[in-house]
C-alpha cells in the first residue's frame, strides 16, 4: 500500500500542550473542541434571541441594564421612526455602538434585523451543524466503526480551525460599520446584494465570506467522514452492521459533500455583485433576483436535513439502550434516511410558493415534499415499535431522547402545513413557519443533542454528568420549550409575520400581543435553564463521578475502547460479529450482547440465536 | 512509519480495501467540484434560456474569440493525454518517461492559461468586462473558475513534477501522480462542456 | 380550549376563494392533530406500560414487515390525498390562466422601501397615460367584484399581503406578477409586507378599502370627476 498521504510521524511524542489541546490531530479531541466552541456559540445564538424576544414582548421599550440612557430618561420616548433611520443611516458621524444599535437603549429596527439574521445563521451553522457533525462526527466515527483515527487527522484538525476562523470572521461582522448582516438568514437578494437597499456594507460581505470560509470547513470534514467511513471500518463491520448514527453521519457528509458547493458558488456570485460590479441578482442589469432563492434553497433544503438527521441517528442509539431492545426495523431506518436524503433534493421550491416563481412548479414541488412524510414516518414509527414490550429505564438521555420523538413529530407535522402550497398561501412568512423551525431544529436537533452529550460524556471525558442536574435542566427546558414555540402556531395562524421588530404597528396583530409577553418570558426561563447545562458539563469535566468504561451497558464498539479512550483508541483492532442492536437477545445471559461478542458463543459456551438485523 | 500507522496499515490490508483513502478522498472532492460548476452552469442557463438573443443586446457586437479557444481547448485535451501516458509510464516504473511526460503536461495546461489569459486582455481592451451586464459576469465568472481551477491543478502538478525528478515515485508508489492525474482529468473534461456552453451555443 | 383550535385564530376571511384555504386548513388540522394525538398516545402508553421494572425483561423484536407496509402505504396514501385535494385550490389562485374575468378593477401594485404604490390605470384602462391615478398605501376596490392586481417592485423583493384575503404574492422588482381576488365584505384591512425588504421592512403598511359599489362609484367619480 502506498497511499499514506497524511503525515503524523509524531504520534507517539509526548505532546505538548498545543500539539495536545489546541493543534491536536486526535479525533476525539477535535470532537471535544466542536463540542466546547459548539455550546458557546449556543450561548451567543441563544443570547441575541433573547435580545429581540424583549423587543417583540415590550416593543421600544429600553432594554435592561443596557436601557436607561439619558435620552430615555430625558424625553421618556424613543422614536423610531423609519424614516429617520434611512437618513441616519449614511450619517457618518456615529456614536458609540450601543448608541447606533440600539438608540435610547431599544433595538433599532436595522438592528433587529441583524440579530435575527445573525441568531439563525449561527444557531444554524456554528451550532447544531458543529454540534451534531463536528462534535459527534469526530468523536464517534472512528470510535463506533473500530478503527484508531480518522482517515487524514490533519485534514480534520483544519477543518476545525476553519470552522473557528468562520466563526471569527461571523462575529467580526457586529463591529464593522453599517452593522452586521440584516438581510435573514437566507440572505434573499437583491436586499443582500445590493449596499444601498438595506445600509449593510462590509457586514453581509463579511456573512458570505464565512460562510464561504465555513464551506470550506465542512468539505473537509465530509471528505474525512466518507473516506473513514468507507474505507476504515473493522473487520466484520459490515455496512448492516453500522449503527444508526454512523449512517446518518455518512449520509449527512454526503449531502454537505455535494450541497455546500452550490450555496458557496451562489455566496461568490453575491459577492461579485457587491464588489466587482456585477449583476447577477439585480434586475436592473439583466439579473434574476429568484436566482439566489433557487440556488440557496437547493442547498438550504438539504441542509435542514443536515441538522436533523445526525439528530434521528443519536435517537436510534439512544432509543435501544434505554429501551434494552433492538431498534425496530434497523434495515428500513437506514433506507428512509436514503430516502429522506434523497428527497431533499427535490423539493426546494417549498419555500418559494410565493416566490413569483412559475406556479405549475408549486404543485410538483408540494407533492415532493409531502412524500417525505413517508420516511419521516417510518422513522417515527419505528421508534415507537422499539418501545413496545420494552423496559425502559428514564436516564437523562432518554428523557431527551423522547422529548426529541415528540417534538420532532409536532414540527413534522406542522411541515405538512405549509408543504401544501394553498395553505402556505397564509402561512409563509408568518410565526407558524418560525414555529416550525424551532420544533424541529430544538425540539429535534438540540434535544438529540443535550441526550447525546448527556450519553457520550463518560466516553468523551472519562466522567459523568450529575443526573439530577441534568433532569431538573430537561424538565425545565422542555417546559420552557413548549411555552416558547407553540404560542408561535397561534400568532402565526392569526396573521403575525415573522421578521417584524414591532408588532405594535399592525392593528389586527395587537390582540396578540399578550402573547407576544408569554413567548418572551418563557424564552427567558429557557435561557436561564441552558445555564444549568453548561454548569454541568464544566463542572462535570473535572468533577464529575469517574465513569466505568461501559456505564450504560451499550453494544457498540466505543465502549468497547477504554475509558478515558487512549490515543489510537483501542488495543487490538476489535472484531465485530453482529449488528449493533442486539438487546436483550434471548439465551444470552446479560441483556445486551456488544459487537465484540462472537456470535453462539456466552460466557457458558451456550449458543447465542442472532437475529435478522446481524447479518 | 509509527506503529499506529502500521496497524491501520495491516487492517487496510485485512479488509483488502478496493480504493485507497487518497484515492477516494480525491473522487470525492470531485463531486463537490461537480456541483460547484453545475450551481454556475446553473446560473449560466437561467440567463442564456432567459433571454430571447444571446448576448444580450446591449452586448450584441461582442465576439468572442470561439477559434483560438477552438485550438486552446485541443492544447488542453492534448494535456490530458500526455497526463496519461505520464500515469501508465510510471505504473510500468518508467520513470523518465514520467518526468518527460509530467513536463510536457505542465507546459501544455501553462500555455492554456496564457492563451486564456491572453484573450482575457483582448477582451477587456475592447470594453467587454466583468460588470457589461450579465453576459460579462457569467462569462467572466464561469470561465474564470475554470481557469482558477486549471491553475491550481498546474501547481498540483509542478509539485509532483518536482516529485518526480527528486525520484520519488516507482511502480509501487505512484498515489500522488494518480490523484493529481484525477485531478487533472475533472478540469480537461469539464472544459469541453464550457466551451460547447459558452462559446459555441 | 381555544388555544389548542388552530382554525380559531384565523383571521376573518373575506375573499371568496378564502374558504378554501381555510378548509384545507382545518382538513389538515384533523388530520395532523389525530395522528398527533395518536403518536403521543401510543408513545405514553409505551412509556408507562413498558417502564423498567424489577423482574420483567425487554423482548428481542427486530421489527415487522407487515407494520412498515401498512404504515409506509398508509402515510402515502394520506399525504398524495392530501396534495392532490389541494392542488384545484392553488390552480384557482395562482394560475393566471384560471383567473376570472371581467375585474371590477385593476391595479398596479408597486412596492418600494417602505411603502406601496398603488396606480390606478384611469377610464382609459392603461398605464402610464395623463389619467394615471397614483396613491400611496390606499387601495381601494369594489366589494363583490373580481380585482385584478399587477404586483411589481421598484428596489427590493416585498411581499403583498392582506390576511383577511387569504392572498399573499411576493414583488419582484422587474417583473409583473398578476394576481386576483374578489372581497365579500366592505372595510378597511390591513396590507403589511411579509417579505424582509431592510429596516423599515416592520411598519411597511398600506390600507385596502373595500367599497360597497355606491361607495365605490362615488369614489371613482371623485378622484376622475372632470
Ligand atoms: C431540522 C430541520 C427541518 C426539518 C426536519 C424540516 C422538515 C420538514 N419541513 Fe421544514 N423548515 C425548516 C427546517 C426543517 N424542516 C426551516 C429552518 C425552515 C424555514 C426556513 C426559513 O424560511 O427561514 C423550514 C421551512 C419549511 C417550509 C417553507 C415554509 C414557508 O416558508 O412558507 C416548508 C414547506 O413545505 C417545510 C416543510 C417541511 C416538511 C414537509 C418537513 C418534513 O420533513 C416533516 C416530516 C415529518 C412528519 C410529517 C412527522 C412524522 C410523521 C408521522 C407521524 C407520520 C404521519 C404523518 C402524516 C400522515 C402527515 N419547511
Ligand atoms: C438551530 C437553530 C435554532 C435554535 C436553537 C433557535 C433557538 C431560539 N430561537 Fe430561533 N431561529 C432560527 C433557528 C434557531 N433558533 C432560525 C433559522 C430562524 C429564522 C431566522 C430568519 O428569519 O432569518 C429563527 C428565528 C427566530 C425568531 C423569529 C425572529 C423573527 O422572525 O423576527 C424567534 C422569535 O422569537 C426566535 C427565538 C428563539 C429562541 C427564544 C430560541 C431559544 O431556544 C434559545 C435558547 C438558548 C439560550 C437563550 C441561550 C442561553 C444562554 C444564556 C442564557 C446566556 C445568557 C446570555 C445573554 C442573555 C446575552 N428564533
Ligand atoms: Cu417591504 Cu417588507
Ligand atoms: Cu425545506
Amino acid at each position: 500500500m502506498n497511499d499514506h498521504t497524511h503525515e503524523s510521524h509524531d504520534h507517539h511524542h509526548e505532546e505538548s500542550f498545543i500539539r495536545k489541546y489546541i493543534f491536536s490531530l486526535d479525533h476525539k479531541m477535535i470532537g471535544k473542541q466542536f463540542l466546547i466552541f459548539g455550546l458557546i456559540m449556543f450561548m451567543v445564538g441563544g443570547g441575541l434571541a433573547l435580545l429581540f424576544r424583549w423587543q417583540l414582548a415590550w416593543p421600544d421599550r429600553p432594554l435592561p441594564i443596557i436601557g436607561f440612557s439619558k435620552t430615555y430618561q430625558e424625553t421618556g420616548e424613543v422614536a423610531t421612526d423609519a424614516d429617520r433611520k434611512w437618513e441616519e443611516r449614511f450619517d457618518d458621524d456615529k456614536e458609540t455602538w450601543l448608541e447606533t444599535n440600539m438608540p435610547g437603549g431599544v433595538i433599532d429596527p436595522a438592528f433587529y434585523n441583524s440579530l435575527f439574521t445573525m441568531h439563525a445563521t449561527i444557531m444554524v451553522f456554528f451550532v447544531v451543524v458543529p454540534l451534531l457533525v463536528g462534535a459527534f462526527g469526530n468523536f464517534l466515527i472512528p470510535l463506533m466503526i473500530g478503527t484508531r483515527d480518522m482517515a487524514f487527522p490533519v485534514l480534520n484538525m483544519l477543518s476545525f480551525w476553519s470552522n473557528m476562523l468562520g466563526g471569527l470572521i461571523m462575529m467580526a461582522g457586529f463591529f464593522v460599520p453599517g452593522g452586521h448582516a440584516a438581510a435573514g438568514w437566507t440572505g434573499y437578494a437583491p436586499l443582500s446584494s445590493v449596499a444601498e437597499y438595506s445600509g449593510v456594507d462590509w457586514g453581509q460581505n463579511l456573512w458570505c465570506i464565512s460562510l464561504i470560509v465555513m464551506g470550506i470547513s465542512s468539505l473537509m470534514g465530509s471528505i474525512n467522514y466518507i473516506t473513514t467511513i468507507i474505507n476504515m471500518r473493522a473487520p466484520g463491520m459490515t455496512y448492516f452492521r453500522l449503527p444508526l448514527v454512523i449512517w446518518s453521519l455518512f449520509i449527512v457528509a454526503i449531502l454537505l459533500l455535494l450541497a455546500f458547493p452550490v450555496v458557496a458558488s451562489a455566496l461568490a456570485l453575491i459577492l461579485f455583485d457587491r464588489m466587482a460590479g456585477t449583476s447577477f441578482f439585480i434586475a436592473a442589469g439583466g439579473g434574476e433576483p429568484l436566482l439566489w432563492q433557487h440556488l440557496f434553497w437547493f442547498f438550504a433544503h438539504p441542509e435542514v436535513y443536515i441538522l436533523i438527521l445526525p439528530g434521528m441517528g443519536m435517537a436510534s442509539e439512544m432509543l435501544p439502550v434505554f429501551a434494552r431492545k433492538p431498534v425496530f426495523g434497523y434495515k428500513s431506518m437506514v433506507f428512509a434516511m436514503i430516502a429522506i436524503a434523497f428527497l431533499s433534493w427535490i423539493v426546494w421550491g417549498h419555500h418559494m410558493f410565493q416566490s413569483g416563481m412559475n406556479p405549475a412548479l408549486g404543485a410538483s414541488f408540494m407533492t415532493t415534499t409531502m412524500l417525505i412524510a413517508v420516511p419521516s414516518a417510518i422513522k417515527t414509527f419505528n421508534w415507537l415499535g422499539t418501545l413496545h414490550r420494552a423496559s425502559i429505564r428514564f436516564t437523562v438521555p432518554m428523557l431527551n431522547t423522547l422529548a426529541f420523538v415528540s417534538m420532532f413529530v409536532i414540527g413534522g407535522l406542522s411541515g405538512i402545513y405549509m408543504a401544501n402550497s394553498p395553505v402556505d398561501i397564509f402561512i409563509h412568512d408568518t410565526y407558524y413557519i418560525v414555529a416550525h423551525i424551532h420544533y424541529v431544529v430544538f425540539g429535534g436537533s438540540v434535544f438529540a443533542i443535550f441526550g447525546g452529550i448527556f450519553y457520550w460524556f463518560p466516553k468523551m471525558f472519562g466522567r459523568h454528568m450529575n443526573a439530577t442536574l441534568g433532569k431538573i435542566h430537561f424538565w425545565i427546558t422542555f417546559l420552557a420549550f413548549n411555552g416558547v414555540f407553540f404560542p408561535m402556531h397561534i400568532i402565526g395562524v392569526g396573521g403575525h409575520m415573522r421578521r417584524i421588530a414591532n408588532p405594535m404597528q399592525y392593528e389586527y396583530l395587537q390582540p396578540l400581543q399578550p402573547i407576544n409577553v408569554f413567548i418572551t418570558i418563557c424564552a427567558f426561563i429557557l435561557g436561564v435553564a441552558q445555564i444549568l447545562l453548561l454548569i454541568n458539563v464544566f463542572w462535570s469535566i473535572f468533577r464529575g463521578k469517574v465513569a466505568e468504561q461501559n456505564p450504560w451497558q451499550a453494544n457498540t464498539l466505543e465502549w468497547h475502547a477504554p475509558t478515558p479512550v487512549p490515543h489510537g483508541n483501542f488495543g487490538a483492532i476489535p472484531q465485530v460479529y453482529h449488528g449493533p442492536y442486539e438487546y436483550s437477545v434471548p439465551g444470552a445471559e446479560t441483556d445486551w450482547t456488544p459487537q465484540t461478542q462472537p456470535n453462539g458463543e456466552s460466557l457458558h459456551g451456550e449458543p447465542i440465536p442472532v437475529g435478522a438485523s446481524a447479518d | 512509519m509509527n506503529e499506529l500507522e502500521h496497524t491501520s496499515y495491516e487492517q487496510a490490508e485485512g479488509e483488502s480495501r478496493p480504493i485507497s483513502n487518497a484515492r477516494l478522498a480525491v473522487l470525492v472532492l470531485l463531486g463537490a467540484e461537480i456541483m460547484f460548476f453545475a450551481g454556475l452552469i446553473g446560473t449560466f442557463l437561467v440567463f442564456r434560456l432567459g433571454s430571447v438573443t444571446w448576448p444580450p443586446p446591449s452586448q450584441a457586437d461582442v465576439r468572442l474569440p470561439i477559434g483560438v479557444t477552438g485550438l486552446n481547448t485541443i492544447v488542453l485535451l492534448l494535456s490530458g493525454y500526455t497526463m496519461f501516458q505520464g500515469l501508465r509510464a510510471i505504473r510500468q516504473g518508467r520513470q523518465k518517461e514520467l518526468r518527460n511526460w509530467l513536463f510536457a503536461t505542465g507546459l501544455l495546461g501553462i500555455t492554456f492559461l496564457v492563451v486564456q489569459g491572453s484573450e482575457w486582455i483582448r477582451l477587456v481592451h475592447h470594453g467587454f468586462t466583468l460588470s457589461s451586464g450579465v453576459y460579462g459576469s457569467v462569462f467572466y465568472v464561469l470561465i474564470g473558475c475554470h481557469a482558477l481551477h486549471v491553475l491550481v491543478a498546474v501547481l498540483w502538478l509542478l509539485v509532483v513534477f518536482a516529485g518526480a525528478i527528486a525520484g520519488r515515485f516507482s511502480m509501487n508508489r505512484y498515489v500522488s501522480v494518480e490523484v493529481c492525474a484525477i485531478y487533472w482529468a475533472f478540469v480537461v473534461v469539464l472544459w469541453p462542456l464550457l466551451y460547447i456552453l459558452v462559446y459555441l451555443i | 380550549m381555544k388555544w389548542l383550535n388552530f382554525p380559531a385564530w384565523l383571521p376573518e376571511n373575506v375573499s371568496t376563494f378564502g374558504q378554501g384555504v381555510d378548509n384545507l386548513f382545518i382538513l389538515i388540522y384533523w388530520i395532523t392533530s389525530i395522528v398527533f394525538l395518536a403518536v403521543m398516545a401510543v408513545l405514553i402508553f409505551f412509556i408507562i406500560k413498558y417502564r423498567f421494572q424489577e423482574g420483567r425483561k425487554a423482548e428481542y423484536i427486530e421489527g415487522s414487515t407487515t407494520l412498515e407496509i401498512i404504515w409506509t402505504a398508509a402515510t402515502t396514501v394520506i399525504v398524495f390525498g392530501l396534495a392532490m385535494l389541494s392542488l384545484p385550490q392553488w390552480n384557482k389562485i395562482k394560475f393566471p390562466s384560471q383567473f376570472p374575468g371581467n375585474p371590477g378593477a385593476v391595479v398596479q401594485v408597486n412596492g418600494k422601501q417602505f411603502n406601496w404604490d398603488m396606480t390606478y390605470p384611469g377610464p382609459d384602462g392603461e398605464w402610464g397615460t395623463d389619467d394615471d391615478l397614483q396613491l400611496e398605501n390606499q387601495l381601494h376596490v369594489p366589494v363583490n367584484e373580481v380585482v385584478h392586481i399587477r404586483l411589481t417592485s421598484d428596489d427590493v423583493i416585498h411581499s403583498f399581503f392582506v390576511p383577511q384575503l387569504r392572498l399573499k404574492q411576493d414583488a419582484l422588482p422587474g417583473r409583473f406578477i398578476n394576481m386576483w381576488f374578489e372581497a365579500t365584505k366592505p372595510g378597511q384591512y390591513e396590507i403589511p409586507c411579509a417579505e424582509l425588504c431592510g429596516f423599515g421592512h416592520s411598519g411597511m403598511l398600506g390600507y385596502l378599502t373595500v367599497h360597497t359599489e355606491e361607495d365605490y362609484a362615488a369614489w371613482m367619480s371623485e378622484r376622475w370627476s372632470e
